[in-house]
């Protein structure tokens, strides 16, 4: 599988006017992204995550490391940046401009003209749903609708490399599954898709490999497959009194949704499967259903995040 | 695609076939680019309230002139001949488009870049293959767009109205106009400069108000610093030195004007004691030099 953007040591700090000032939004950053892969780049905010994709785009310029794209050292070359497409977060879109007239200026700053332009109009435009609406002004279009043009002019050149900064932020649940389809569709087509978003689940949903940033330092970057741990068992009780409850946590046992007596216990390695629910049988609680108990993308991010501040 | 991907890499210089219309990449993709951001420029300048402000105010100051003279050659001036009417219009009208066409210059170039970045289209732009010096350039010729048109939008009628009153067309007027855009690309310039150090329009305003006042005092900074090197007094030979200094990189505004002329000779003559050529090139040699700034200062600056 060839790496499309190889990202070594890449640090950057913003100079204060006093060196204690500085500010250091990343350090050695390490990052290799495959092609045909959605990469979902994650951190809480200011952890860096903008700064890499501004420096990967040249708006910014890294303090030392390098970047490579496409097996380019520079990016601001043509051939490169002609295969990448950006979309920003919360992105602006002239008011005074229709759909289609969007696309046609960013078309024409990639240099395309005349038919074949107005081919790739109407081929993103079909792509992301809006050719019923190419010929409407952006000032009436709605948040979901501004996002997917947002979509289609990243998409205008055929890009082989799709940067997204919170792509689905702000969106309704049927406007983000919209939008996801079409993630996922652009992967399935080969292209190389970097996702930065808070909003986990929908990472999780399409990624193929995530990594999670902290104050600038990568903590942690692999498939879902390798980074959510399904260690612990969920046991799924019902009847439980708060005599059951107190010696349930005596034992070390973890209760999530607890609600009318039902409850899910979550039982990790360290402890005995059976003697928890030998525990469950003397406190009468009917034992619902044992089922092994798969990380989620949140509880790995919270995890990571609690590690890296020693919280 | 995986073909595709592989000839990329390893000459990324070859033409890729996912972008026909782009295997002619060089000289025309850039000049199409450049075009594109100076055309966005000049329709969302065209939208912008207060150049619009500017400019209806200045058409009612030139057409209205036509009737004030009216009411004052009937109430006040009494006997007085049309050729004092005639001067009056001409006087109100020149000034107004100086003061007008100034301050939509400056504005205009003060906002260019500032407002793209505030408004963060900047980032969808320069993330194109598009390289700066470009950018600034769509952005540049954009502006000069703008103000060319708001010119000839008030010359225009200025001409009209002096047709009108005179039966002549006012060449001379012409000539003033062509001086006074170049007059204007040097505070256009000198502003757009300063814009790109900043990312609100409120500094690079202050800027261009700066050149074009102090780039029509440049005489009297020469008097200044005269005055100063005959006396002896420390805080006399400073002021004098800085007075010098600003008269001598700074434009020279004054003679760009033909508003004299205007007012007293016919108005189809031609100008004179003026070197237009000489003027012209004055002006692009202080662009050339306000857009190396631009650039210089654009070059590496993060958003």
């Amino acid at each position: 599988m060839s790496v499309v953007i190889e990202i070594n040591k890449l640090t950057k700090v913003y100079e204060g006017r006093l060196k204690t000032q500085d500010v250091h939004a990343l350090t050695e950053l390490d990052l290799a992204i495959n092609r045909g892969e959605i990469f979902g780049y994650l951190g809480p905010n200011g952890s860096g995550k903008t700064t890499t994709i501004k420096m990967l785009l040249g708006i910014i310029f890294p303090t030392s490391g390098s970047i490579k794209v496409m097996g380019q050292s520079d990016i601001g070359r043509y051939e490169v940046r002609r295969n990448i497409g950006y979309l920003p977060e919360g992105a602006y879109y002239p008011d005074f401009l229709k759909g289609e007239e969007v696309l046609r200026f960013y078309g024409q700053l990639y240099g395309l003209a005349g038919k074949e332009l107005e081919r790739r109009i109407s081929e993103v435009l079909e792509k992301v749903g809006m050719m019923r609406a190419r010929k409407r002004l952006i000032k009436g279009y709605s948040k979901g609708m501004r996002q997917r043009i947002g979509l289609a002019q990243a998409m205008i050149s055929d890009p082989q490399i799709l940067i997204l900064d919170e792509p689905t932020t702000g969106l309704d649940p049927i406007a983000r599954k919209e939008i996801r389809d079409i993630l996922v569709r652009l992967r399935d087509e080969g292209k190389t898709l970097l996702i930065s978003s808070h909003e986990l689940l929908e990472v999780e949903l399409i990624s193929d490999r995530i990594g999670i940033l902290y104050e600038g330092v990568m903590q942690t970057q692999g498939t879902l497959g390798e980074l959510l741990t399904d260690r612990d068992t969920a046991v799924q009780v019902s009847g439980l009194s708060a005599q059951a409850i107190a010696s349930l946590k005596e034992a070390g046992v973890l209760i999530e949704d607890l609600v009318e007596g039902r409850a899910l216990l979550r039982v990790t390695p360290a402890m005995s499967l059976y003697d928890i629910l030998d525990r469950c049988r003397a406190l009468n609680l009917s034992i619902v259903s044992v089922a092994p108990h798969r990380e989620t993308l949140e509880e790995l991010f919270v995890r990571v995040i609690g590690a890296a501040t020693g919280k | 695609m995986t073909e595709q991907m592989d000839i990329v890499q390893e000459n990324p210089a070859a033409p890729d076939p996912v972008v026909p219309a782009m295997a002619s990449a060089g000289v025309t993709n850039s000049l199409r680019a450049i075009w594109a951001i100076a055309m966005y420029t000049l329709r969302e300048g065209l939208r912008k309230k207060t150049l619009i402000g500017f400019l209806i105010l200045s058409i009612l100051v030139i057409f209205g002139t036509s009737f004030i003279t009216a009411f004052l050659n009937q109430k006040t001036i009494g006997d007085a001949t049309q050729d004092i009417e005639i001067k009056l219009i001409k006087d109100i009208c020149v000034t107004t488009i100086s003061i007008f066409g100034v301050l939509i210059t400056i504005f205009t170039s003060a906002s260019v870049v500032p407002g793209e970045v505030e408004n963060r289209v900047i980032y969808t732009v320069l993330s194109k293959p598009l390289r700066r010096f470009q950018y600034l350039l769509g952005k540049f010729i954009g502006a000069q767009f703008i103000i060319l048109l708001n010119l000839a939008l008030m010359g225009g009628l200025f001409f009209l109205v002096l047709w009108v009153k005179q039966g002549v067309p006012a060449t001379l007027l012409l000539w003033s106009l062509l001086l006074t855009y170049f007059e204007f690309l040097i505070v256009s310039a000198f502003t757009f400069a300063i814009s790109c150090t900043a990312t609100s329009a409120v500094l690079p305003t202050i800027g261009g108000l700066f050149i074009y006042i102090t780039g029509n005092m440049t005489e009297y900074l020469r008097d200044v610093s005269n005055r100063a090197g005959q006396t002896t007094l420390l805080i006399d030979q400073w002021i004098g030195n800085i007075a010098l200094w600003l008269s001598r990189i700074l434009p020279n505004l004054t003679d760009f004007s033909l508003k004299n002329q205007i007012l007293h000779l016919q108005p189809n003559d031609l100008p004179r004691d003026v070197q237009i050529p000489n003027l012209i090139a004055y002006s692009l040699m202080y662009v050339i030099a306000g857009y190396c700034i631009a650039y210089w200062i654009f070059r590496r600056k993060e958003f």
